[in-house]
């Protein structure tokens, strides 16, 4: 495998986790929301979302004859999820953290990857910001890469 | 090697350079002395910029349209308060500060070659109308329609960008999409 194509499969590899740690945790979010709520079938549907995000990236990763790598059994959640506040918290940053995982698709040279990763940043910018309900000027990028 | 592919032509005897000799080599070189001293430009013009300063410059042109935009809707929202959502100021203020942070983003990335054709011709500031007088709501739904179009268009955009210009139009496309509901829902409360 060329290097251009092993950098192609780690970022579809970086997005395919994400994706993976994103369906986890909304697990946790849609069970911190309240039994019923309209949060909580957006939470519903956002999961979908990410599900099928992952169908995609594990096609493209067997199509590159890689196997996709699986899922953890558990993962650490960044804070406590003890309320609905909390729960809509940890939604938007796992989809900070999806919109910085398919940068990494962004910055491949394959015009496909790049288009797939900037769509699914934008996709993810959009649900975050339902969530928070504000904007960001960056999603997906870290602080470091912005020019002072 | 003979005698004669030694003499030079033109009738050089003796290590000797005849006059017609001296003649006929001045008329060849003078065009390119000439040339050298009237410097670079003599030589043509600048090359044109790469493909991604192109896109970059478009891109700085379209934040800072956005930026006159939003502060033309700004001057109309405040000249009429009464009746407004509550909420559409501060969100318009709020997009207006993230277009700003876009356009710095552009502009610290933009590095031109001194002298090149577009180098040397500085974007003007755009200005905007207010648009249809009184129409808060067209306006902000004018807006809304702009930052979808923008972000489209970043998106368009990315084929054959460097890596990290690819991700910062990106980035911005997918902030600028977020703009869209986040001034839909501004404008829903009351």
């Amino acid at each position: 495998m060329t290097g251009s194509a092993g950098h192609a499969l780690a970022a579809l590899q970086d997005a395919l986790a994400a994706e993976q740690a994103a369906s986890y945790g909304y697990g946790v979010v849609g069970a911190r929301l309240p039994q019923g709520s309209a949060a909580q079938a957006v939470a519903g549907s956002d999961w979908v979302a990410h599900l099928r995000a992952q169908d995609r990236l594990t096609e493209l990763i067997n199509a590159r004859g890689a196997t996709p790598a699986p899922a953890a059994v558990a993962y650490h959640l960044p804070f406590p999820v003890d309320s609905p506040a909390a729960a809509k918290t940890l939604a938007a940053t796992l989809e900070d953290r999806v919109a910085a995982a398919y940068l990494g698709l962004v910055a491949q040279p394959e015009p496909e990857l790049r288009r797939l990763g900037a769509e699914q940043v934008r996709a993810a910018a959009l649900r975050a910001e339902a969530w928070r309900g504000s904007t960001q000027a960056f999603p997906g990028l870290p602080e470091a890469s912005l020019r002072r | 090697m003979g005698a004669e592919a030694a003499t030079p032509p033109g009738g050089a005897e003796g290590g000797a350079v005849s006059r017609r000799a001296l003649l006929a080599a001045s008329a060849v070189g003078l065009p390119v002395l000439l040339a050298a001293c009237k410097g670079v430009r003599a030589l043509g013009t600048p090359p044109p910029p790469a493909p991604n300063i192109i896109e970059l410059r478009s891109a700085i042109a379209a934040e800072e349209l956005m930026l006159a935009r939003y502060a033309a809707t700004l001057n109309l929202l405040r000249s009429q308060p009464a009746g407004q959502p509550p909420r559409l100021e501060p969100a318009i203020q709020a997009v207006h500060v993230e277009h700003a942070a876009h356009a710095l983003q552009l502009k610290a990335r933009l590095i031109e070659p001194a002298g090149s054709a577009l180098a040397l011709s500085p974007t003007p500031t755009p200005s905007v109308s207010a648009g249809p007088a009184g129409d808060v709501t067209a306006q902000v739904g004018a807006l809304e329609q702009a930052e979808q179009a923008a972000s489209d268009r970043l998106i368009s955009q990315l084929a054959g960008l460097p890596p990290s210009l690819a991700q910062l139009f990106a980035s911005i496309a997918a902030s600028e999409a977020t703009h869209v509901s986040f001034l839909q829902a501004a404008r829903r409360v009351r």
